[in-house]
Order: C-alpha cells, then sequence, then structure tokens
C-alpha cells in the first residue's frame, strides 16, 4: 500500500476548505480516496497517509488528492479541464538499439511554473512513488525532471557503452563514466542491476551532445536539477511498457497543471519498424465509457435515478455527457487507470452516495451451516486429549531443519523450504509436529511440573502426486514431562485416547533413532500404522537441553479419520 | 490445652531438637515433613500461643546464565589481564586479545571494566598494565561462591556485599526480595516440651476401614485450617486462542457458513491470478510472498480451461467487459508454488469445486504466510478468517448486512462504520470498523464483491460477497493483550493461567 507525505498547509490550500488540525476529521474526509492518516508531525506541517488502493497513481500525491477530495466534497463537479497549450518544438528521436534495453520514452515542456521549496518538495516525492511503485522500483517507468532553457533541442535518446560517456551525475561534482556511476553513486547502486545485464546503456542527450541523464539511474547535475529559479521545466519519462510510460507523464503533468503550469507536447521519432514511426506526447485526452443504470442499482441495491447517478459521478469527477433513460454516458479522465470496467464506475458511484447512507441488508439464506466433517473429528481428538489432563498448545508450522532433524537425532530429509525466508528459524514447513512440542517444553524448563502438552496441527510433507506438490495432513502430538516421565504413563494415554475414539489399536516394537531402543512402539489400527510413542533419546534431551525425561506420541488423525469414518 | 496433632507434634519435637529456633526449611530439611505440611503446622501452634512465626525479609543472590559463563571461564577483563601479564605488561590490543582467546563481543566489556578498576591503559593500540590485579576479587570470589548454589545477600560480609550489587549492575547476578520464616518455641511452648508433647488419637484421614467398620462414629475427625494456602492444580484445557477460534466457529456455522479447506502450499495461479491480481503487482515479489524452494511448479494441467479464461481477462479482458491489465500473461508464472499469503485462494478453489451450491455460504480459517519481521504487530505465519456468500441478486446492501451481523454477532459491537476499501478482487470493496464501549472504534475486516474478472472466468455469473475478518485483533481484544505474539506463544505458564477468553 502506498503511503505518501504531504505537507498539511499545502493540502488545505489546494483543498480550499478550512480542515480541522485533527487527525480523526483529515481521516473521516481521506476516506473517500481510501486514505488513511498514519501519523501527523504537528511541528513539521507533515502528514504522512496511506493510500488503500494500489491502482490508483494519482492520489499519490498533494495535488491528486486535493482534486478527487474537492468532489467529494462537493466544491468543484464533474471533470476538470485539462489541455496541452500546444507544440513546444521538442523532438526526440529513438535509438533502435533501446528496443531490447529501455524502448519508451515520453516527454512533455511544463511552463510558466513558480516553483518554490514546497512544491519542489512535493515534486521530489511525487517523483520517487511514482518511480517505486507504479513503476516498480524504475524498472518498468522512471521520471526525470531537467531546466528546459539549458537545453538545446532536438534531443536524442540513444545508447552508450559503459565508458563511452562521462558527465557529472547529480549532486556530484567530478565527472564519472556510465560504469563508475553503476559503482560509485549511490543511484547507480541501487538501480544498477536494471541496465548491468546489456553491453550498452541508455542516454538521453541533447543537440550539443550535453547529457541530460542516464536513464533510470540519475540525471546529470548540470541540467537535470530542478530549483526555485526554474521556470520552464522539461519532463521525461522512460520504461519498457509503453501504456505505462505515458500514463505516468500524465500523472507529472496533471500535478504541474494544477501548480498553474501550460504543458507543451513533444514529438518522440521511433524507428523499431524500419520506418520512422512519430508519437505526440502527452497523451491526456479523456475517454468514454457507456454505464448501464439498472447494473448500478442491481449492485448497490438501490433505486437511483438517471439523474441522480450522474450527479453522484460528478461528485466523483467524471463528466456526464448523455443523461439517457437506461444508461449514461460517462468521460473518464486519463489520469483514472483504474477505470477498466464499469464497476469501477459503481463504485464511484457508492462512494459519492457514501456507504452510511447504504442500509444494511441480512437475508435468510436457505444454507445449513457446518464445519467439516474432520473438524468435528479433530475437536473430539482435542477434547479427549484435554479430558486426559493436557494443555493444548499452538506453534508455528513453519520451522528450520536443525528443529526437524539434527535435534531430533534424524538424518535431514527432502521437505518444503522457503526460497525466501524472512525469520532465520523460520526457513521450513514442518513435517513431523513432536519438534514443535519439543522446542516448547525446552522453552519452559523454569514452569512448574508436571509439564503435559499437546496440540493438533498441519505437516507438510513433499509428494510429487498432488497438484501442489505438497500434502498437509494433521497430526496429534502430546509430550510428558518430570522427573519421572515414562513410557508407561504415555501409553496408558494413548491408550485410553484410542478408546475414547473407539478405535482398536495395537503396538509394534520399532526403532526410531529420537526414541530410546527398546522403549518406542508403532501404533497400528487394523494394520494400519497410525503413530509412534515412546521416551525421547537422551541425545534429543541434550541437543534441547531438557533436563527432564521426556515421554510422547505422536498420531496421524489424517488416517484416525478416515478409520473414523469407516 | 488439648494434644497436639501428629504434624505438630513433629514440628514441635524437631524445634526442641534444634534448639527452639530454626527457619522452615530448617525444620522440612530435619523432619522430613513437606513444606506446606510444617508451615500448616506451625500456623496452628502459633494459634495455640506454643510458637512465635517471625518473618524476616531478605534478598536472595543468585546467578545469571551470562554470570556463570564468567565464573567457569573468568571475567573478560582478567582474561585480558592474564594474557597481558603473560605478554610481560605491554602489547598491542590484538595480540592481548588473541592470547586470551577473548570471543569478540566480549571485548568492549573487558575493556571498559579494565579502565573502570585501573588495571591497564589503552593508548593508540596498544594495551599497558597499570596495576598488577590480586588473584580474585570480591566480585570473583562471589561468582565462584554463586556457582555451587545462591545465597542471601544478607550473610555476606560489607565488601561482597558491594561486589554483589556491582556484580547486579553487569547483569552477572540477579537480586530478589524474599522472605525467611522463622519459628521459634515460646514460653508456654517450652513449657509443653518439658511435660511431654502427647499426639491425642484425632483423626485426620477418613480411611476406607472406618467408614465400613462404623468406626468414624467413635473417632474425632480432625478440624483442617481450610484457609491454608493448597497447590496449584494446572488442567489440561484448550489454548486461549483456539479457545477463541472455536467460538468464531460456533458463531459462523450458527449464521448458516459452511467450513471450507484448500492447501497451503499453493500455486500463484490460486492466490494471484483468479484474483486478477496481475503477474508483475508488487504482492508477488520476494518482499510479498514466502515461495517454494523445490520444485518451483505446480501442476495446472487439471484447470487448463479456467487458466486459458483468466490468462485471457488478464491480457484484454475476455468476455467480463473489462479492459484487462494489456500484458502478456505467463501460465509458468501462474504455476509458481508459494505458501498461501491470504485465505481467499480457499474461496477461489471453493468457488471452482464441483460441489459449490448457490445459494452458498463458505468460511476458512486459514494459516497464511508473508515474508514480514515479526513484532508486536506483525506474524510472518498468521490466521485469517474469511469466506464467501455466492447468490444471485445479491447487493452492497447484502454485503453491508453481512459486515454489521459479524460485527454484532462475534465483535458483540454497539454500532459499525463502512469505509471504502480496496483489494485488487473485489469492486465495490468495504472496510468495517465497529464500536464497543470501552474499546473505541476497532477495524474488524475487510470485504467486498468479487470483480467480474474474477467470478465470470470460474464460471461464476452470479454475485459473490467476499469477507475477511480481523480474528488476531479481535482476540487482542477479547484477551486484553497488546502483543500479537502471544497468538503462537512459547509461554506455558501464561497459556496455564489465562482463564476463559
Amino acid at each position: 500500500m502506498p503511503t505518501i507525505e504531504i505537507e498539511y498547509e499545502d493540502f488545505v490550500q489546494l483543498l480550499g476548505l478550512e480542515l480541522e488540525r485533527n487527525v480523526e476529521k483529515i481521516d473521516e474526509v481521506l476516506s473517500f480516496v481510501k486514505g488513511e492518516v498514519k501519523k501527523f508531525d504537528e511541528k513539521e506541517g507533515v502528514l504522512t497517509i496511506e493510500i488503500k488502493d494500489t491502482n490508483r497513481p494519482d492520489l499519490w500525491n498533494v495535488e491528486g488528492l486535493a482534486r478527487a477530495l474537492r468532489g467529494f466534497l462537493g466544491l468543484e463537479k464533474g471533470m476538470k479541464p485539462y489541455a496541452v497549450a500546444g507544440d513546444s518544438g521538442v523532438k526526440v528521436y529513438v535509438d533502435t538499439r533501446l528496443r531490447e534495453i529501455r524502448p519508451y520514452i515520453a516527454c512533455a515542456v511544463v511552463r510558466n511554473l513558480k516553483l518554490n521549496d514546497t512544491l519542489i518538495r512535493g515534486l521530489m516525492r511525487l517523483q520517487d512513488k511514482l518511480d517505486q511503485t507504479y513503476g516498480r522500483n524504475r524498472r518498468r517507468t522512471s521520471i526525470g525532471l531537467y531546466n528546459f532553457d539549458l537545453i538545446t533541442p532536438p534531443l536524442r535518446y540513444t545508447v552508450s557503452k559503459p565508458d563511452g560517456t562521462s558527465f557529472v551525475p547529480l549532486g556530484f561534482e567530478q565527472k564519472m563514466s556510465l560504469g563508475e556511476i553503476l559503482e560509485l553513486h549511490p543511484k547507480g547502486v541501487e538501480y544498477g542491476d536494471i541496465v548491468r545485464g546489456f553491453d550498452v546503456y541508455p542516454i538521453l542527450l541533447d543537440s550539443e551532445n550535453r547529457v541530460l541523464s542516464f536513464p533510470p539511474i540519475i540525471n546529470s547535475n548540470d541540467l537535470g536539477k530542478v530549483t526555485s529559479q526554474t521556470k520552464n521545466v522539461l519532463v521525461e519519462v522512460t520504461g519498457t511498457v509503453h501504456e505505462t510510460v505515458l500514463n505516468t507523464l500524465n500523472m507529472v503533468l496533471f500535478s504541474l497543471i494544477d501548480r498553474k503550469g501550460k504543458a507543451y507536447s513533444a514529438t518522440i521519432e521511433y524507428a523499431y519498424s524500419g520506418k520512422p514511426v512519430k508519437v505526440v506526447t502527452p497523451r491526456i485526452e479523456s475517454w468514454r465509457m457507456q454505464l448501464d443504470i439498472e447494473y448500478v442499482n442491481r449492485v448497490l441495491g438501490l433505486r437511483l435515478t438517471p439523474k441522480r447517478v450522474a450527479e453522484l459521478l460528478r461528485l466523483a469527477r467524471f463528466d456526464v455527457e448523455k443523461t439517457g433513460r437506461r444508461t449514461v454516458l460517462v468521460r473518464i479522465p486519463a489520469y483514472r487507470i483504474d477505470v477498466m470496467h464499469p464497476i469501477d464506475l459503481v463504485e464511484d458511484v457508492a462512494i459519492a452516495y457514501d456507504y452510511n447512507n447504504i442500509e444494511p441488508l441480512w437475508r435468510r439464506l436457505p444454507t445449513t451451516g457446518a464445519t467439516k466433517p474432520e473438524t468435528e473429528v479433530y475437536d473430539f481428538a482435542r477434547e479427549t486429549m484435554i479430558g486426559l489432563g493436557f494443555q493444548e498448545v499452538f506453534t508455528y508450522t513453519l520451522t528450520n531443519k536443525q528443529a526437524l532433524f539434527r535435534k531430533m537425532n534424524l538424518k535431514p530429509e527432502k521437505i518444503v523450504e522457503i526460497a525466501n525466508p524472512k525469520v532465520q528459524t523460520l526457513t521450513c514447513l514442518r513435517n513431523w509436529l513432536l519438534p514443535s512440542l519439543v522446542e516448547f517444553l525446552s522453552n519452559n524448563q523454569h514452569v512448574e511440573y508436571p509439564q503435559k502438552i499437546f496440540e493438533l496441527g498441519t505437516v507438510v510433507i513433499l509428494d510429487n502426486t498432488c497438484e501442489t506438490r505438497a500434502r498437509e495432513e494433521q497430526k496429534l502430538a502430546a509430550a510428558v514431562t518430570h522427573a519421572n516421565a515414562g513410557f508407561t504413563e504415555i501409553k496408558s494415554a494413548l491408550d485410553a485416547f484410542f478408546a475414547n475414539l473407539n478405535l482398536k489399536w495395537q503396538i509394534e516394537e520399532t526403532v526410531h533413532p529420537s526414541f530410546i531402543d527398546g522403549r518406542v512402539g508403532k501404533a497400528r489400527i487394523d494394520g494400519a500404522e497410525v503413530g509412534i510413542v515412546g521416551e525421547l533419546h537422551p541425545l534429543v534431551l541434550e541437543a534441547w537441553s531438557l533436563e527432564k525425561p521426556v515421554a510422547a506420541f505422536e498420531v496421524n488423525m489424517s488416517r484416525i479419520y478416515a478409520l473414523t469414518k469407516r | 490445652m488439648s494434644g497436639l496433632r501428629p504434624h505438630e507434634q513433629k514440628t514441635m519435637l524437631t524445634l526442641k531438637k534444634l534448639g527452639g529456633k530454626a527457619s522452615v526449611n530448617q525444620i522440612t530439611a530435619e523432619s522430613g515433613l513437606s513444606e506446606a505440611a510444617v508451615m500448616r503446622s506451625a500456623l496452628a501452634l502459633e494459634k495455640e500461643g506454643l510458637v512465635r512465626i517471625i518473618e524476616k525479609k531478605q534478598t536472595a543472590v543468585t546467578i545469571t546464565k551470562e554470570g556463570k559463563e564468567y565464573a567457569e571461564k573468568g571475567l573478560p577483563e582478567k582474561r585480558l589481564i592474564t594474557a597481558l601479564t603473560k605478554l610481560k605488561g605491554e602489547a598491542s590490543l590484538s595480540e592481548v586479545i588473541k592470547k586470551a582467546a577473548l570471543p569478540k563481543h566480549l571485548v568492549p566489556i573487558a575493556l571498559g571494566w579494565l579502565r573502570k578498576k585501573g588495571w591497564a591503559q589503552l593508548e593508540k593500540g596498544s594495551l599497558k598494565l597499570l596495576r598488577t590485579p590480586e588473584k580474585q576479587g570480591n566480585d570473583e570470589k562471589l561468582l565462584e561462591m554463586l556457582r555451587k548454589g545462591s545465597v542471601t545477600l544478607e550473610s555476606l560480609d560489607a565488601e561482597t556485599r558491594e561486589a554483589a550489587r556491582l556484580l547486579k549492575r553487569r547483569k552477572l547476578v540477579e537480586l530478589n526480595p524474599k522472605t525467611l520464616r522463622i519459628v521459634e518455641v515460646t514460653e508456654k511452648g517450652w513449657n509443653l516440651l518439658k511435660r511431654g508433647v502427647k499426639a491425642v488419637a484425632e483423626v485426620s484421614e477418613l480411611t476406607p476401614e472406618l467408614i465400613v467398620s462404623g468406626k468414624w462414629r467413635k473417632v474425632k475427625l480432625r478440624k483442617y485450617n481450610i484457609k491454608a494456602p493448597v497447590a496449584k492444580t494446572w488442567l489440561g484445557k484448550k489454548h486461549p486462542y483456539l479457545q477463541f477460534i472455536d467460538e468464531v466457529k460456533r458463531k459462523l456455522v450458527a449464521l448458516g457458513f459452511k467450513e471450507m479447506s484448500g492447501p497451503l502450499v499453493e500455486m500463484s495461479f490460486f492466490n494471484f491470478d483468479a484474483l486478477f491480481t496481475p503477474q508483475d503487482h508488487p504482492a508477488r515479489e520476494i518482499f510479498g510472498i514466502y515461495m517454494v524452494k523445490s520444485p518451483k511448479y505446480g501442476d495446472l494441467s487439471k484447470y487448463r480451461h479456467v487458466v486459458a479464461r483468466v490468462k485471457k481477462t488478464h491480457e484484454n479482458g475476455w468476455k467480463t467487459g473489462s479492459k484487462g491489465w494489456g500484458y502478456k500473461y505467463s501460465i509458468r508464472e501462474a504455476r509458481r508454488l508459494i505458501l498461501r499469503g491470504h485465505g481467499t485462494s480457499l474461496s477461489v478453489r471453493t468457488l471452482l469445486s464441483k460441489d459449490l451450491e448457490i445459494p452458498g455460504k463458505y468460511f476458512s480459517i486459514a494459516r497464511c504466510y508473508r515474508p514480514e519481521v515479526v513484532d508486536k504487530t506483525h506474524l510472518t505465519e498468521f490466521n485469517q478468517v474469511e469466506g464467501i456468500v455466492v447468490e444471485k441478486n445479491l447487493t452492497l446492501r447484502d454485503l453491508l448486512g453481512v459486515l454489521e451481523k459479524f460485527a454484532i454477532e462475534i465483535a458483540d459491537a454497539d454500532k459499525v462504520k463502512f469505509r471504502p476499501d480496496y483489494f485488487p478482487f473485489t469492486e465495490p470493496s468495504v472496510e468495517l470498523s465497529a464500536y464497543k464501549e470501552g474499546y473505541g472504534w476497532i477495524e474488524f475486516g475487510g470485504s467486498g464483491i468479487f470483480r467480474p474478472e474474477v467470478t465470470l472466468p470460474l464460471g461464476i455469473d452470479v454475485p459473490v460477497i467476499a469477507w475477511g475478518l480481523g480474528i488476531d485483533r479481535l482476540f487482542m481484544m477479547r484477551a486484553g493483550i497488546d502483543d500479537i505474539r502471544y497468538v503462537f506463544t512459547q509461554d506455558l505458564d501464561w497459556i496455564r493461567r489465562r482463564g476463559r477468553i
């Protein structure tokens, strides 16, 4: 979920509304745009806001927030008109060698800007947020801003060998080659992987061969620095997906137009197909979608008239071109990239109507509630263990190989491991349950004895015959520990357990490295193996630093469930 | 003064043997009675005026794990100074550390104490001996003593006591208050002892023999001190969290919901693709979802037709009326094995199941996984309660109705509030907040109506309401705890003492 920072005073000014400096009140307003205040630094006047919608990059800056909220608050209805003021005359020639590297670019010039520190900070935040989130950490798109007055068009979007070009990168004083930037510049280190695999790197030059930037890594310190003195800005977006590149440029332009800038287009010339193809950017045209009134009412459970729907859509800052008897024709601004289906308009109608004005309806449906049949048997098994005086515990299914094997005196087996573990001790899924209980006991040696615990839990076993290559089993494990804990006690508990489930079981001698030889047995029901019972081997106790004997059993509840069903 | 009961008699006689004054521990050791029995007897004897119980507050000094380690291997500063002495009193620091074989993490500690104790001085990387310390300082003597067992602070001389305080600051020992109970025979008690203590034939235990023979009519059954403390009984019971989950389950069943199930090692298709989450969505990257190391891919061949429809829906919207995401969909990526990140994958499987009932209501309590650092508010393995309602003509009003019902039935809320929410797979989406007197507003769940891009490719042409409840948050509220890690606590004592949630 994108988190953005905005300056409170700036926000209130753009909103054109006295908004109380009260987090709850601000939250109430932000709910229209699925936003929530995470922090309010009153001293700096900075609001940290989380926007839940991951598909609304237009809301990830203060201008966009104010734009949307002015609608819902009724201060300004319908679509805000955004237009290109004219042609900037800037041409960008794209080198065909960029085809596999970073093929697309979009450009525009914004004139007449009155930049101040607040605005520049906002612009940097907007750029960062779009690069990170919508631009997938600059892999998909990245934005560059330049002082247009220092640049001599036309521009060339071309490639260079790592040591073929040098320039002074932003924030530095010395010239560096592209290769050096990847090694030494913090942005080069951070984003270098995007280009490192190629022989040549993207580079943006003006007609005097001065470097504007090394996309998507870093701008030039000379041309690519925007200050409060800058009046005319060149905005450029490069990337791998054409539509995303165009959308990203729009997001920046709409914010700058909201700041009273005037946008001028540029002409991009591609030649990937062999012939030159001209694309004029930006493309900020709105588009249309038909919305069926019956559909709106069917989804919302309301009886809204076309006129009412049109009114609500205007609060959500859409235009309605035609209000018919059954449909409305909606005009959608270019920045609303989230609108993919009429259902997206329906939600905006509901939000403008306010969810809390919709009366909840609880319908009695002819359904029968039930747990899974095995849940009943499992719950009965749990109750039986409780009746036997065992305390139920609840542990992670994630664990590590040490706990499952080495500390249980076993040889490692193949299990489900995580490729990207986050916690050092949680790297795989358990394939048996007892280690979880033994670990639990090892963490409670200061607690009063005797200790009797059990858990009914999931274990996961690799199984190539399953579509997910793994099979789950429900296991029940129990352990007793105190100075005199032993085989007889745990066998007696297991015997009572099976008896209460109406199962006749036999015990058979076996060898298992986790248990003491001659004090361990397999549990069988009608010949089928269902579990193991015994006294833990002193090697296991030592591995877990346990000082008292432990007797334990583990049974396969999935198998037992199948047996109780017959 | 009538005769004494057997335990009281034994206590009196033991006291006599111990010179008329002894601690409860001493009496216990000498008499072979349990500590509880001695205490009970002493209290009864005090009532009769035969003994006096004197309580003395004391401070127990016990060694910590770190302290024990130092007691065995020597204090870090001592280890350095010993090495330095062997190196003739002056050497580079790294040389001394090497000689002392001192682990890296102990070096700053050792240097700090060398300076404080004035034993040596570090200058430009070279360590110089200032003073040869005594063979065993007071702190070392005390550590040595504590290795064999704890002592009381009061029993130590002034210097050693000071050393104990110093060691406490170093967290090598712990000082804990304890109460010493001394029982002393009174004058009245001595008189009784001189006359000879005798036990009357008072019966403490009602034996089967007494009952059957009817002899119980002739003996006197001793009165117990019913206020005396008894040993704690630890019963077998449900885990507090599961006690709560079982209750939620019961309530959902009562509301007509059927439990569903599905695998926790899952394919990306069910966790993401079928839920209209594009394949380059950040939630699918390594910091958003746990991926299985090996094997990497599952088998979707059984779902070929559905996969084809989902693919088209992602690419161009298929027949759903949507624009789609407009990218090239990869079936290989759809087969990627992961640990499920939410329980909604179960809803997808249920909607695909041939046993699906319409109208139908389904719920699951699903273990889910996300690569998060574990802290007070985050778990990397957690539980989600969620479900779906499937029926023609369901509307947003029904969704709000379901949410309101949950808030009242499950959270016992006084009122509810709805806010717009976002999930890639629902539209409209609603967040539920519930208000409860004494707790205020709490965010309680997320929900929505599945997008047409989700339901149509799955072959479902009726609305599906999907909801998820913040069950862990609700548990924390009910249990009055502020740390989510209690859900999977390893603290047996906490679990034992926790009553009804």
